[in-house]
């Protein structure tokens, strides 16, 4: 799962990056508001956490014409602004939730969680799949009730294709989902991210569809 | 306007009072005048009565010479009564020019008929009487007529009593006549009143300035400037409130965030990083805080509380030590054109070195690392300058304007700062009775300038 974050704050910025990677999120991280349109509509984003009081240009601004552009992404507005019309003026230009500053970390993962759920249209807290079954909450992750331990990147990986149960993700979406800007990749870890899941999980629990990608195995 | 007892006192009620009393004297004297003259002009009327009475008299005696006995029986009939106070009895006694009584009333008083002719008021028995004695026209008889003169005081007084009665009957009525006239024309401005008081804080609309009374006018026209400049106050204090709000709440999510952070994460990298940023992030909020207190601090002030005169190159020259030694590491190149001979102002040089300080920092912060800044104090005998001029690549034309005003920053640098520092380092300008000027220099580079500090002359 990859979120944008629009933050100018460094030091607070700073915070919330490592606060949603801690989760399990590859993190893009900018600062302007230019910047965040543009990467917002050049790249694939499941979510966006976006402050309002940017340079460049305002939040609101980016989402309004985020959704001018039909992009449904979910979006979470950070903001310090707290009066009533702040809020509904948010709600309305298009975001999905509201966090006012100070917020607690938890809060913004569980919140950030339920868009995602949504978004992905589910409904239960629990994603499952062929008797797996992953808690996004507690990144706990079981075959048949029986705990399995897995990787930072295995548990990336494994959240997206449960988030997308019935669509093929290339291998492009999977490395976007695993790595944010900057971070190394080498060609062919998804592929070694694959095979351990399929060690871990089982051999049919991912399909490799030829020559475009993986998706979740039949449910058997 | 209502009153509050023994608090304030009434305009209305002081109308009131002054009319009412105005006219209760002038009719007062009316009555007095009007009683006087009723009772003068009763008392003319009587002696006119007595004259023609004796004139009649001396007719009736003349006619009737041969039987003047059948005629004083007649007369005693005729000759008024006690009970009528407008037809007092008239007394009289005829007689011979030789003296010698012919005839008289019952009750008329004991006088020689031979008097003085004329009217005179005469006292005979404890009684008073107003008589006239006239002679004939052929001058054989001599007439005295009298009235009683208690009698004649008596229909005099009802005379008059009867004339001024209406005078005071009419005056309840004026006086509430009046009293109504001054509450109806005073009403506008119990109006105004209620207006005034319906306003608070939040709804300081100016009042309505027509269909108001000539008089009343200055002062609705005051309230409404008045109104208007609180308005102003007010919004700002507003406005400043809620910049702090917003302002204070970003290091706190930021102590938060990464306090949560360190306590999450069992990558000992990751949480010394978070704990090194907790560190960062609390002095930028001390720094904000301080900045705050300042300001709350010389808001408030309207003169300086510690102002001595002092030399402003001695100044300069601390705070930019004080510079070199909070920052050893600073790039930039700190030029200091500062003149040869003392430049005694006179201020707070606390205050005026936190105020250069500021700028000194600002400089630093948004010049370049290859920056040059120059200092430069500037004095004409009465005014001292002081420009800090770098030749960094200043500030975007459209906030040049807007630079100064609290919280707000340049957020296209990267650059940490809270946006007081240059209201605060204007207002301590202000307070020294001169002006901070800031934005591009017309040949490159950002200036900021302090302009008016009073200079002390005559001092070496």
């Amino acid at each position: 799962m990859r979120l944008l974050l629009v933050e100018d704050d460094a030091l607070l910025g700073d915070g919330i990056r490592a606060g949603l990677m801690l989760a399990g999120y590859a993190v893009d991280w900018v600062r302007d508001g230019k910047l965040a349109l543009n990467a917002l509509l050049d790249h694939d984003y499941d979510a966006c956490v976006l402050d309002l009081g940017l340079p460049g240009m305002d939040g609101m601004a980016v989402l309004t014409e985020l959704r001018k552009q039909g992009r449904r992404l979910p979006v979470l507005v950070l903001t310090a602004r707290d009066t009533r019309e702040d809020k509904i003026g948010g709600l309305d230009c298009g975001a999905d939730d509201y966090l006012t500053k100070p917020f607690d970390l938890a809060e913004l993962q569980a919140r950030l969680r339920a868009l995602l759920r949504r978004a992905g249209g589910v409904a239960s807290p629990l994603l499952s799949h062929a008797g797996v079954e992953l808690d996004p909450a507690t990144k706990r992750v079981s075959k048949l009730g029986q705990e399995i331990q897995l990787s930072a990147r295995e548990y990336a990986l494994l959240l997206d294709l449960l988030s997308h149960p019935r669509h093929v993700r290339t291998r492009a979406q999977l490395e976007e989902s695993l790595y944010a800007w900057g971070e190394e990749t080498d060609s062919n870890t998804v592929e070694v991210y694959v095979h351990h899941l399929r060690k871990k999980l089982g051999a049919d629990f991912i399909r490799t569809v030829r020559g475009l990608g993986y998706q979740l195995g039949n449910d058997s | 306007m209502r009153q509050r007892a023994g608090a304030t006192h009434s305009l209305r009620q002081r109308l009131l009072r002054a009319v009412s009393v105005a006219t209760l004297l002038a009719w007062s004297l009316t009555g007095v005048f009007s009683y006087q003259k009723a009772q003068h002009e009763a008392e003319e009327l009587m002696d006119g009565h007595l004259a023609q009475s004796a004139r009649l008299l001396l007719a009736l005696v003349r006619d009737n010479e041969d039987h003047l006995g059948d005629l004083a029986s007649r007369l005693a009939t005729v000759r008024g009564a006690h009970d009528n106070i407008y037809e007092p009895p008239l007394e009289f006694q005829i007689g011979r020019s030789d003296g010698t009584v012919l005839l008289r009333s019952t009750d008329a008083p004991a006088l020689p008929v031979l008097g003085v002719a004329g009217h005179s008021d005469i006292e005979r028995e404890s009684e008073s009487w107003r008589v006239l004695n006239m002679p004939s026209a052929d001058g054989k008889y001599r007439i005295q007529v009298a009235q009683s003169i208690a009698l004649r005081d008596q229909a005099a007084l009802e005379v008059a009593g009867q004339t001024v009665f209406p005078v005071f009957v009419v005056l309840p009525l004026l006086l509430l006549l009046i009293y109504f006239s001054v509450r109806t024309v005073l009403r506008p401005l119990d109006a105004l009143a209620e207006d005034v008081a319906a306003r608070t804080p939040d709804t300081l609309s100016p009042l309505p300035e027509r269909n108001v009374p000539q008089e009343v006018a200055p002062l609705v026209g005051a309230l409404n400037r008045l109104f208007g400049r609180l308005g102003t106050t007010l919004e700002n204090e507003r406005r400043f409130t809620a910049d702090a709000a917003h302002e204070l709440r970003t290091p706190l999510a930021t102590l938060k965030v990464q306090s949560q952070v360190a306590m999450l994460s069992r990558d000992p990298q990751i949480r010394d990083h978070a704990l090194q940023q907790i560190e960062n992030g609390v002095d930028r909020a001390t720094r904000l805080v301080n900045q705050l207190l300042r300001l709350a601090r010389l808001d408030p002030m309207s003169q300086l509380e510690n102002s001595q005169a002092f030399d402003l190159r001695g100044i300069v020259t601390e705070t930019l030590q004080a510079v070199r030694n909070a920052n050893p590491h600073f790039t930039q190149v700190i030029v200091e054109d500062l003149p040869e001979h003392p430049q005694i102002v006179q201020g707070d040089p606390e205050l005026l070195a936190i105020a250069i300080r500021n700028l000194i920092d600002n400089a630093i912060r948004y010049s370049g690392l290859a920056s040059t800044i120059r200092i430069h104090t500037h004095d004409d005998g009465r005014r001292c300058s002081l420009s800090i001029r770098d030749n960094g690549p200043g500030v975007p034309p459209d906030i040049q304007s807007r630079l100064g005003e609290r919280f707000f920053r340049n957020r296209d640098t990267n650059v940490e700062g809270n946006g007081l520092g240059l209201a605060i380092v204007a207002r301590i300008v202000e307070l020294h009775g001169g002006h901070l000027t800031a934005g591009n220099h017309p040949e490159g580079g950002f200036e900021a300038r302090l302009d008016g500090l009073q200079q002390v002359v005559g001092e070496t």
